[in-house]
């Protein structure tokens, strides 16, 4: 059987599927189930139905119960619980009140702010799905309840959330580390300029969108006081705390990014009935609205992984980039064949899923021609961060869309992603172009 | 009655999503200030992360919270939307069986052979299969169900509130 | 006609280990005339290191990578190359452990019920500990110490007054940068690749043991499938594999202490009495081990009897003739 033949029917499948409202989950689950099945069952050559049930399914429960069970994907339902016991706590509306009473004057302020918080929020965690996750359920609402354009609200922080990898700490920087054996520290140093420029794209799209359409984001019409931009600014002190203690504790060496989250929850918690803010009531209720977002988020992010080994099984990573090696291309047009791989890929899989598919051959091949290792995965994780936010498998856009619901359908979220990802491809050809925007920081420690 | 059992799986999931956020702090505290730990965390956070996302699974697919592409579909008429709706419910009851299939043999494979973890209270593997069977049986009930029950009402030729009408009672509290 | 399996690694194709199974993989290619060609699906992409050995049993792939920690009920006779006995040369343990797998029926028989057979095995080579403004000299300096550790070698550090800090092996870097971490146990080679050393002052070489239950295990259908004669080219490849990791691991691990050692990091070598003291403490785990295995029908006590007069053998014959590669 051609794997690569069937791994392009499924691709096809997956699309065809997604079209008819087939809920994404059970696309890429049944997609990569059966497409495993046909594989297994003509490994031998000839076609033994029997003899694939078995892998087929251990295959399936192992790629999905291993994603879920999983001690440091525990921070994605904690900072989403962050989000919801935050919200109910008053602890998110008192700083958007700040940000707001503070940038009344700047159009859009309130979706630069919360991209900047992004930004800020990236320096703690190393996951964009928590980056998105935990922003998403703290801004998109708030910015929904200012009256903002639906696609600006959600696709801000759908595009900020891609933030989480490239400005450390980065679980996409380890893993590229490892399979490359480059230093991660300074992988690390690498990719914080490439992802303040891209978080100054983001502002800058924001700032242009909202200039050409000024109804994107209603301004402040209130008359502000340089006392009351004071008692926002103090109001908002909760959150501060809150994000002083993760800062302080993950770089103080009190406890490590997955445990911050944990630590993070049960401080608002406490802060939330300090205040007499919180309820035992709203607490319970903001777990449970935890639970089925997560819980949608889990499903199709463990699909997204059985796709992944099915992908594998098919061996149509390997005969794309085999056959980029051998046309023996000139390393610029190499280079934009491997944006277009990545690109492409990204479509469909995720970040880590592509980077375990592609690298052990991707790099021998960039090796031989000279390119920067460190350069390189600064430009393959800006690429996997762009497959996080593009259709039709957009993991981050999903996140944003668990949390407000029906309220802003899935393709007006991408409709606004839009804007944001011609800012990326435009990013991506500067750091593309300029490989001492990545290796500055790096080169001078 | 599988409402009443979907509201106590996602009760189960909050106490397992408040179980381990408190795990992690209890530990982190622990070592900063008696030099002193919770054995074997990482297994029994990882353990309760399963329950906090299988178990409510199916208080999700009532919810209709499963996120889907709808652009195409709306430029459709809403019969042919319904039928759409019913059809993904299909789609997921087959794409739930292999993993029902694999992990009835799983829990069952882990319960016979006395598999645990490495550490240091030996922490045995079958419960989190279990919580994984149990959690993904009772979504695939559900979106069995929910297609039947789909397929009525438009046989009934009425129309399927595909904005999950059930949501808000699911979010309230006990009555 | 050729006949093509696929083997599933957990890990990345690159350092030793990966060199090594590489090599196996050659090997056996070489030795079968072309008859056989092993496509290795690096990175875990089929499955992840702990859903290995079901999914090798299964047939998600013919043959793969298991690591022996994930699967202590599984893998338990296995185990024995993880315990804390005294034994820090990597080829030494190799060919050791190698001849106990495969000379025990025992372990043969309780890997052949669940649908598998023993190819080849690896190791971490030599467990050390390296520290951030912290030096162990003595065990007792280890009272307080906030430590990564794994395995019984982490519980032996506990019961030394250690504070564990779960952490990945990846993760100790910044752990040990912000002071999260007092020290991290490791394996020089890694301290290398880690760069580990821009944030170490210390580096304790412990002289102790190894975590070595790590090795390629073969779908026994599959393998029953096979002409005897590529079964034995086989087992000769995965003989050869484990010499191959005993020459670049050791000297990755020498390379990685001149490094260590050029940027200033103190080299502590434990004095053999703390070493002891180690030692003792850690036998206790080496008897649970041993009472767990007799749970399966395996007789642990007879099997670390066999191990150690192993490990002196191919002592031995390091010391008479060289290792391998430099004969
Ligand atoms: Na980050
Ligand atoms: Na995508």
């Amino acid at each position: 059987m051609d794997g690569t033949l069937v791994g392009l029917v499924a691709f096809g499948s997956v699309i065809g599927l997604l079209a008819i409202r087939v809920p994404i989950a059970f696309a890429l689950a049944l997609v990569a189930a059966v497409g495993s099945f046909v594989m297994f069952a003509f490994r031998t050559g000839d076609f033994t139905p029997l003899r694939a049930i078995r892998p087929t399914t251990s295959m399936v429960f192992s790629n999905s119960f291993d994603l879920i069970h999983s001690y440091d994907l525990s921070m994605i339902p904690l900072f989403v619980a962050l989000g919801h016991i935050a919200y109910r706590a008053d602890i998110t509306t008192k700083i958007y009140h700040a940000a707001r009473v503070w940038l009344a004057r700047v159009p859009g302020g309130v979706a630069m702010a919360s991209v900047v918080g992004c930004g800020g929020f990236s320096a703690i965690t190393g996951s964009s799905i928590a980056c998105a996750s935990t922003m998403g359920r703290i801004c998109s609402p708030e910015m929904l309840r200012m009256g903002y354009d639906k696609r600006l609200a959600t696709a801000s922080v759908a595009a900020g959330g891609t933030l989480g990898s490239l400005i450390p700490p980065s679980v996409l920087f380890i893993i590229y580390g490892i399979f490359t054996e480059t230093s991660i520290s300074a992988l690390f140093l690498a990719g914080i300029l490439p992802g303040l420029i891209s978080l100054l794209g983001f502002i800058l799209v924001i700032y242009l969108w909202v200039w050409r359409d000024p109804s994107a984001a209603p301004a402040f019409t209130g008359t502000i006081t340089g006392r009351d931009k004071v008692q926002a600014a103090i109001d908002a002190w909760p959150a501060v705390a809150l994000f002083a203690i993760i800062v302080g504790g993950i770089y103080g060496g009190i406890f490590t990014a997955t445990e911050a989250a944990a630590i993070c929850v049960s401080a608002a918690v406490v802060i939330g009935f300090l205040q007499r803010k919180l309820t035992l009531k709203a607490l319970w209720e903001s777990l449970r609205e935890t639970c089925i977002q997560t819980a949608s988020i889990f499903l199709i992010a463990a699909a997204a992984k059985i796709f992944v080994a099915f992908i594998a099984l098919t061996g149509v990573a390997p005969a794309i980039v085999n056959a980029v090696t051998d046309a023996q291309l000139s390393p610029v047009v190499l280079l934009i064949a491997i944006a277009a791989i990545y690109l492409l890929l990204g479509m469909f899989l995720d970040p880590i899923g592509i980077m375990v598919l592609t690298l052990p051959l991707m790099i021998p091949l960039v090796e031989g021609y000279g390119f920067d290792l460190i350069w390189f995965g600064v430009v393959v994780i800006k690429l996997l961060e762009i497959g996080l936010i593009t259709p039709p498998v957009g993991l981050n856009v999903f996140v944003i869309s668990g949390v407000v619901g029906r309220e802003v359908p899935i393709d007006r979220i991408f409709a606004g992603i839009l804007r944001f990802l011609t800012i990326d491809v435009l990013v991506l050809i500067l750091i593309m172009s300029f490989p001492i925007i990545s290796l500055l920081i790096p080169g001078s420690m | 009655m599988l409402h009443r059992i979907e509201r106590l799986l996602l009760d189960l999931a909050a106490f397992a999503v408040a179980g381990l956020c408190l795990l992690i702090t209890v530990s982190v505290v622990l070592r900063a200030t008696v030099n002193g730990g919770i054995p074997d965390t990482i297994v029994m956070v990882a353990e309760l992360m399963v329950a906090a996302i299988v178990l409510p699974l199916a208080a999700a697919t009532t919810a209709r919270a499963h996120i889907v592409v709808e652009f195409l579909s709306n430029m459709l008429s809403p019969g042919a939307q319904d039928r759409l709706i019913v059809l993904g419910s299909l789609v997921g009851v087959l794409a739930l069986m292999p993993l029902l299939y694999a992990g009835w043999n799983e829990a069952a494979k882990n319960i016979a052979s006395g598999s645990f973890y490495f550490g240091e209270l030996s922490l045995p593997k079958w419960p989190g299969r279990i919580i994984f069977l149990v959690g993904l049986s009772f979504c695939w009930l559900r979106l069995l169900l929910m297609a039947v029950d789909d397929i009525r009402t438009i046989r009934a030729g009425g129309h399927i509130d595909a904005d999950g009408g059930k949501t808000v009672d699911l979010m309230a509290e006990r009555d | 006609a050729e006949t093509r399996l696929i083997l599933g690694e957990a890990g990345p194709n690159r350092g030793a280990r990966a060199a090594a199974l590489q090599h196996f993989v050659d090997e056996v290619t070489a030795r079968t005339d072309g008859e056989v060609v092993i496509d290795v699906q690096w990175g875990g992409a089929l499955f992840k290191a702990n859903a290995a050995a079901g999914s090798i049993a299964d047939g998600v792939a013919d043959l793969g990578t298991i690591i022996s920690v994930y699967f202590p009920q599984e893998m338990v006779g296995y185990g024995i190359a993880d315990l804390p006995v005294v034994n820090s040369d990597a080829w030494v343990g190799m060919r050791a452990t190698d001849d106990l797998m495969r000379g025990s029926e025992e372990i043969q028989a309780n890997l052949a019920d669940q649908n598998l057979v023993y190819l080849g095995t690896f190791t971490t080579s030599a467990v050390n500990i390296g520290c951030k403004d912290a030096a162990i000299r003595s065990v007792a300096d280890i009272e307080g110490l906030k430590v990564r550790g794994v395995g019984a070698y982490g519980d032996t550090f506990k019961d030394f007054g250690a504070n564990m800090v779960p952490m990945s092996i990846y993760d100790a870097y910044q752990g040990l940068d912000t002071g999260l971490l007092d020290c991290s146990q490791g394996y020089s080679y890694a301290v290398g690749a880690l760069k580990q050393e821009e944030v170490m002052t210390s580096y304790t070489l412990l002289n102790w043991g190894q975590v070595g239950a790590l090795g390629i295990f073969m779908n026994k259908d599959v393998y029953d499938g096979l002409d005897e004669g590529i079964q034995t080219a086989m087992a000769d490849a995965g003989v050869a594999m484990a010499d191959k990791l005993g020459e670049l691991i050791t000297a990755d691990n020498e390379a990685a202490v001149e490094k260590m050692r050029a940027v200033g990091v103190e080299i502590i070598e434990l004095d053999a009495v703390e070493r002891d003291k180690l030692v003792e403490t850690g036998a206790q785990y080496v008897d649970a081990w041993a009472e767990r295995a007799s749970g399966v029908g395996i007789d642990g006590t007879a099997l670390l009897a066999e191990y150690d007069a192993l490990l002196a053998k191919y002592a031995a014959e390091r010391d008479d003739q060289g290792y391998p590669w430099t004969r």
